[in-house]
């Protein structure tokens, strides 16, 4: 009897133990690696950029990144790289590109999506985000400069008309060069999403320098 | 369960408390590496499609 009592309650400390540590997991070191991820895919393409490596091809290489994306009102050091694809171990990775939707810059809907809490919490101060900021990407070549329009709309996961080329109440009414973003709401949860939608207002090559938005 | 292997474990105390530690470390390596990565999936974190892929 006493055998048994001593190793029921060794199993439950050893369960709330293991538990402790997924927390652990979940709110700390998969930031860890995800930051560290991401900076890895980051010099990768940067890398690939300084050897002059040839544009992306059609359509771009499922699960590689070929973008960094800055958005100076998440902060002016962020920046995360955009990947193809949007399933878990590409989002573990960087931001991602919804492969059926336009390439970056062109006629259409360039929609990305982000975690917003886990795995480096790219999308964490989405809320923040107001109409006029700049969301801008470079493919190594050309940058691209987004501006907000409308958001942060909040939605059902199954809405997927706001990705759509004229993405449904996005209040766009002519096809154009749009932007979505999309992450979950609330912060801890999956019932909603949280949707921002923009045009792109400006690009400009590489060898320009950064754009305006990007000045401190 | 623990007592039992202490008791399985070789050398005296010193070894058997060094023996202890590195199945406490390896044990926390394989969740960190692949029971967490396996399970995190399956909390709601992650869906922030609107397509569900």
């Amino acid at each position: 009897m006493r055998v048994v009592v001593r190793t029921v309650s060794e199993l439950c400390l050893t369960l709330g133990v293991v538990l402790v540590l997924f927390v652990a997991y979940v709110l700390f070191w998969s930031g860890v690696r995800a930051d560290d991820t991401m900076r890895h895919e980051i010099d990768r393409l940067r890398e690939r950029w300084a050897a002059g490596a040839p544009p992306e091809p059609v359509p771009y290489p499922y699960g590689r990144p070929f973008s960094i994306m800055y958005i100076p009102r998440l902060g002016f050091t962020w920046n995360k790289p955009v990947l193809e694809g949007t399933d878990t171990a590409t989002l573990k990775k960087g931001l991602g590109h919804y492969a059926r939707t336009a390439r970056l810059g062109q006629e259409g809907n360039f929609a990305v999506a982000g975690h917003r809490r886990t795995h480096g919490d790219p999308f964490k101060d989405f809320p923040e985000l107001r109409r006029g900021d700049a969301v801008v990407l470079t493919d190594g070549r050309t940058w691209f400069t987004y501006r907000i329009d409308k958001g942060p709309y909040k939605t059902v996961p199954t809405d997927v008309a706001v990705i759509d080329p004229v993405p449904r109440a996005s209040g766009y009414t002519r096809s154009g060069r749009y932007l979505t973003l999309t992450t979950c709401d609330p912060e801890w949860g999956h019932s909603h999403r949280l949707i921002v939608w923009a045009h792109l207002a400006a690009t400009q090559p590489v060898d320009a320098g950064e754009p305006e938005a990007l000045r401190r | 369960m623990y007592g039992w292997i202490w008791r399985h474990l070789p050398g005296n105390t010193w070894v058997r408390a060094l023996i202890s530690l590195v199945l406490v470390l390896a044990v926390v390596y394989v969740l960190f590496q692949y029971v967490f990565p396996w399970a995190e999936p399956l909390l709601p974190f992650n869906d922030v499609t609107v397509d569900n892929q």
